[in-house]
């Protein structure tokens, strides 16, 4: 997937500059209101069930403060993500055991046209290799510049 | 939680598309180290849910790879054909599940 492809995929409703929440839980279902507050999901405890046992499986904190919570549900019918920043950092169990500053959380239907959703998540893990995406995503205060950064400009 | 039998087909579903396509989302680099953690779980929710509405679950899936789908403005998101009204409105509100008379698949509404 191209970054401009991946950069459309993105929705200024569904970005938190700054969260409120201060542990995993929280942070999640903080994430999730979004999606509920702009209509995209109606029942939460449905796919907050799903984010639950999607970390049974493994974490979804990937290391270097970023976690990509992610999983299909029935109760979606787009592929949506939504981004969030903490600057103090979430203890979110993530495999290096460090607090996560940046989540990409990332909802898809059971099935989508031409299996978007495993190319988001593709394209989303190489752009924190770059330790320069990481600092300039932890400074980001509006979604322009969000944008400007997954774009790769 | 408490879920109602709908409830819980949609969350036994999302667990069978998280199994199958675990190995997928581990080569994209994803740690999975609770597999047979979420199989235990998926074998526990499917212990919940009534055997005769499992096993048409079971079936459909078999048949059709996703036995449940999400209706969207009243179009099945599993054969994208529109259901009718009446069934709609019941849809939404009865706790009873519904299926799509064109590919079978049992109904979830979203709005
Ligand atoms: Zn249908």
């Amino acid at each position: 997937m191209l970054k401009s492809e991946l950069a459309s995929h993105f929705n200024h409703a569904l970005f938190i500059p700054e969260l409120k929440a201060t542990n995993k839980e929280a942070v999640l279902k903080e994430l999730l209101n979004l999606f509920v507050q702009e209509k995209y999901i109606r029942n939460p405890a449905i796919v907050l069930e799903m984010l639950h046992q999607r970390e049974t499986l493994g974490s979804t904190g990937i290391g270097k403060g970023v976690a990509i919570p992610h999983g299909r549900t029935v109760a979606a019918s787009d592929v949506l993500i939504a981004f969030a920043k903490s600057s103090a950092g979430i203890e979110f169990g993530a495999i290096d055991n460090k607090p996560v500053h940046l989540f990409f959380m990332v909802i898809a239907p059971p099935n989508d046209e031409g299996n978007v959703y495993l190319q988001i998540l593709g394209s989303l893990m190489p752009i924190f290799n770059n330790p320069e995406n990481c600092k300039r995503l932890m400074a980001v205060e509006s979604f322009e510049e969000f944008i400007g950064i997954i774009s790769g400009e | 939680m408490a879920m109602n039998d709908l409830e819980r087909l949609v969350s036994l579903q999302d667990l069978d598309l998280m199994i199958q396509e675990a190995d997928e989302v581990a080569k994209l680099g994803f740690a999975m180290t609770g597999y047979a953690e979420l199989q235990k779980a998926r074998e526990e929710l499917a212990m919940q849910i009534r055997k005769p509405l499992l096993s048409r679950y079971e079936r459909l899936r078999a048949k059709l790879k996703r036995a449940i789908v999400p209706v969207k403005n009243d179009i099945c998101l599993g054969c994208f054909l529109r259901q009718p009204t009446s069934l709609a409105a019941r849809g939404r509100e009865d706790e009873q599940i519904f299926t799509c008379e064109n590919c079978g698949r049992m109904l979830y509404w979203l709005d």
